[in-house]
């Protein structure tokens, strides 16, 4: 079946920000700090702090408040703390003026010693006066504990550093004013979180904000928030009273976005000689970046919550921290702190296994939970036994068990369920419009639309145009991220068409998709959610290494546990994407920095997006517990990229014959214990 | 402000006369000149692929070529792929079929890459479809489905009898 949504993707006829042209438009360019840490003597040219005294207000998924002192200056105020970011602005009718008039902003700085390494932050001096320690938040998660004559005490650090969510579509934004309402169109996840970032960031009042979604080209967390160009292509357009465009590029996008990962797990495993874990702790280390206001502050406790992952683990005592150093602000990637702590446990749990030469599938099975948990770090879990089990059934364990090359990984997905979602439906004509307050980045939401609609009303699929976001049609919403969108938009979709039939049914004292068709109906719903909903996935990857050591991945098997699939072939596309990334991540991808703080990895290819020849055809097989939801659906999105990078550097080391601490693999170091160099 | 270049060049079948400066990139003569912006700019380093389009007959990324250097050549754009306007052709088809795009940003890039393999290969292994699709990324899809599309739409392309070559210059249009 092809639909006009699906054509215009093939057709060119998609309409991305950039591709958007008005009269008068005048393109943004942006002056960046060469430096990654400095302080600003003198900039003639350009548009200034001066000009536009602001700071960006903190919002986006995990993003939080109470730092105003360090917050994002929208363009540079006296000192830069990262290469990359905003010092001046700049505007001309033409894209390639922009260009040489970046070249004509002359700023002088006065460099310092910049802090790459957030273990090098801990013992440093402040960064900002004021501040007594560069741990700019910290939070102890669970209890402490003693367990004395352990019979064993496992210690290890690993790490994954930092990488760039890099959709091909860069960012980009265009602002258009006619002197009391701002209008934007814009690549984004969520309309209403960069509302609520123009209204705070420039106060202006919600009435007189109006954010639309351009097509968006793949954003992978990076999109949720306001960002600095954001509002200065706003304040430029109110300015000067004409529509200006910013369009990122991947140069930009790879300094100045905000980038994920970037985490250290320091950890202590308490066993017995069977293998039951009877205890963990250990230090969370999140690379935060310069300044606040990005998901850093979040996400170091997040990763101490679900650290137990699916294990029953009575005793546990995590001191999660977000560290300063000069680099962009981390942000959400893809899993945005969930693929963090399953790396760090399940490393651990092959450390246990291979320190009482046991199986290491069989000491997760050991230590899985056979009720419902609540881990001490706060971690809600289902009894995961009868997963695991199923999953070594389906996935085939026992073909692979005791290989070289074989790695097994074990997790729980938490979904950023909370607060819920809205949903709106528009019938006039006989077409059947549908906005999510969430906004689809590539995840195709239109197919679960479908089948909604379908289910609850009968309406067939030709009949649906399924909208992009914008302000003026759902009056709240919340966003698209962290595996929420089938659950939470797809439960506010169902309640909206079951209102929807009501009123139907309430004017003609029957329902038949025909009455509906034939009206003209409005419903919006919002659906409140407040806890979490999690679930569980297991990966298997199989893996050889070539004559030049080059890694071979010969099967990488996910099988998790997804609900009701309102729409399976997409599911199935969701977790084999998620899969490519979780690879990526694994053995190509990292941004990475010298020590005055220059980016080394500054092409989209040195960053390390997998190619086609280097990936694996990825299989999938699904496991269909229903959820409580309306939806019965279950997270997904994220699962491949916690799942994948554990069970590919296990697979691996098994290879290599020695321990590995940290994606992106290194491959130097690989290459030396494989006796290739 | 350097002297423009009067260039003539044939784009989807319809030749185009036009003064530029000589650094103007082909990839925005054709998106902001002439408003194909079916074609996309993913990265400034000739690594993605999303700018893919045909210049006499081969695939090349249109975000390294100077408008000029294009001077007295065909271009074909995903906008001008389609013989009829009104029926897909055989490749978008397939990469419709085959699910072949989640964001759909590089698939414009993609599928004139598919233009290029086809025209030029048969019967491709699986892996040498991953080696000729290496110089387009997508971040998406995982390349799975976009592998399947390929070779679909060999199959497509044969059953259909379609020539794989860019149209004729038919009128001039300034």
């Amino acid at each position: 079946m092809t639909s006009k949504f699906d054509e215009r993707f093939v057709n060119g006829t998609a309409r991305y920000v950039d591709d958007l042209t008005f009269p008068g438009m005048l393109y943004l360019g942006i002056v960046r700090s060469p430096y990654a840490r400095a302080r600003i003597i003198d900039i003639r040219g350009g548009i200034t702090h001066k000009d536009l005294p602001l700071k960006l207000s903190s919002v986006g998924e995990g993003a939080t408040e109470g730092f105003e002192f360090l917050e994002h200056p929208v363009l540079a105020n006296k000192y830069v703390g990262y290469v990359g970011q905003p010092v001046a602005a700049v505007f001309s009718e033409n894209r390639y003026a922009v260009e040489d008039l970046i070249e004509s902003v002359d700023v002088s700085y006065e460099p310092l010693k910049p802090i790459m390494d957030p273990e090098e932050s801990l013992r440093s001096e402040p960064m900002y006066p004021g501040l007594k320690s560069n741990i700019l938040f910290d939070k102890y998660r669970g209890n402490d504990f003693e367990i004395k004559d352990a019979p064993i005490v496992l210690e290890d650090k690993l790490i994954n550093k930092r990488i760039s969510a890099n959709p091909i579509e860069p960012r980009g934004v265009l602002a258009a004013y006619d002197g009391k309402r701002l209008t934007v169109w814009i690549s984004t996840q969520s309309v209403h979180s960069i509302k609520e970032g123009f209204c705070e960031t420039l106060n202006l009042k919600p009435e007189n904000v109006r954010v639309i979604q351009a097509d968006t080209g793949g954003a992978f967390g990076t999109k949720g928030g306001i960002y600095p160009e954001y509002v200065i292509a706003a304040a430029i357009a109110m300015r000067e009273k004409r529509p200006v465009k910013w369009i990122e590029t991947r140069s930009e996008h790879l300094l100045a976005t905000r980038s994920g990962r970037g985490a250290i797990g320091k950890m202590k495993l308490y066993a017995d000689r069977s293998g039951r874990i009877l205890g963990l702790k250990g230090d969370v280390i999140v690379d935060t970046g310069a300044f606040a206001g990005g998901s850093g502050e979040f996400s170091a406790p997040f990763i101490a919550m679900q650290i137990t992952g699916p294990y029953h683990i009575r005793n546990a005592y995590i001191h999660a921290m977000s560290v300063l150093t000069n680099k962009v602000v981390q942000g959400p990637y893809r899993g945005a702190g969930r693929p963090e702590a399953s790396f760090f446990m399940e490393r651990m749990v092959d450390m246990l296994a291979d320190e009482i030469g046991k199986d290491p599938v069989d000491v997760r099975i050991l230590n899985a939970t056979t009720a419902p948990f609540k881990s001490p770090t706060g971690l809600e879990v289902e009894a995961s036994r009868p997963f695991i089990e199923a999953a070594v059934r389906e996935l085939e364990y026992e073909k692979y068990r005791g290989k070289k090359g074989v790695g097994f990984s074990f997790f729980v997905l938490v979904p950023a369920t909370m607060p819920g979602e809205s949903a709106k439906i528009a019938v006039e004509g006989e077409r059947v419009k549908v906005w999510l307050g969430g906004n689809a980045h590539g995840q195709r939401h239109d197919r679960f639309v479908e089948t909604i609609l379908k289910n609850e009303l009968d309406v067939p699929a030709d009949f649906i145009d399924f909208q992009l976001g914008d302000t003026d049609q759902t009056e709240s919403g919340v966003g698209s991220w962290g595996s929420r969108s089938a659950m939470m938009g797809g439960s506010a979709l169902i309640l909206a068409a079951r209102k929807l039939k009501s009123q139907v049914e309430a004017k003609h004292g029957r329902y038949s998709p025909k009455l509906l068709l034939q009206g003209k109906w409005e419903v919006f719903e919002f659906f409140n959610y407040d806890k979490h909903l999690n679930s569980l996935g297991a990966n298997l990857v199989y893996a050889e290494t070539g004559s030049l050591g080059e890694i071979r991945i010969k099967e990488c098997l996910s099988y998790y546990d997804v609900g009701i699939p309102l729409n399976e072939r997409n599911v199935i596309n969701q977790i084999v994407g998620g899969c490519a990334q979780g690879v990526g991540q694994t053995l190509f991808e990292e941004l990475a920095f010298d020590d005055n703080g220059q980016l080394i990895t500054s092409s989209i290819a040195d960053s390390g997006v997998p190619r086609a020849d280097l990936l694996p055809r990825f299989k999938a097989k699904l496991h269909r517990n229903p959820s409580s939801l309306p939806s019965g659906s279950k997270g997904v999105g994220e699962s491949p990229t916690i799942g994948v990078p554990s069970a590919l550097v296990r697979a691996v080391e098994t290879i290599a014959g020695v321990r590995i601490r940290e994606t992106p693999i290194n491959q130097e170091k690989l290459l030396e214990s494989l006796r290739i160099v | 402000m350097v002297e423009k270049k009067h260039i003539s060049l044939t784009v989807n079948g319809e030749k185009k006369e036009a003064d530029v400066e000589p650094r103007l990139l082909l990839v925005h003569y054709l998106r902001d000149n002439l408003g194909l912006t079916g074609t996309h700019v993913g990265c400034d380093t000739t690594n993605c692929g999303a700018c893919t389009v045909i210049l006499d007959g081969r695939a090349v990324k249109s975000c390294t070529v100077l408008a000029v250097q294009a001077n007295g050549k065909r271009v074909l754009t995903i906008e001008g792929l389609s013989p009829d306007k009104n029926r897909l052709h055989p490749i978008q088809k397939a990469f419709i079929d085959k699910d072949a795009f989640q964001c759909g940003y590089c698939t414009s890039g993609m599928i004139m890459t598919t233009f290029a393999i086809l025209k030029k290969h048969k019967k491709l292994t699986e892996e040498e479809i991953r080696a000729a699709l290496s110089g387009n990324l997508c971040r998406c899809t995982g390349y799975d489905n976009i592998v399947d599309a390929v070779k679909e739409a060999e199959e497509n392309v044969e059953e259909e009898g379609i020539e794989l070559e860019e149209p004729e210059p038919v009128r001039v249009r300034r």
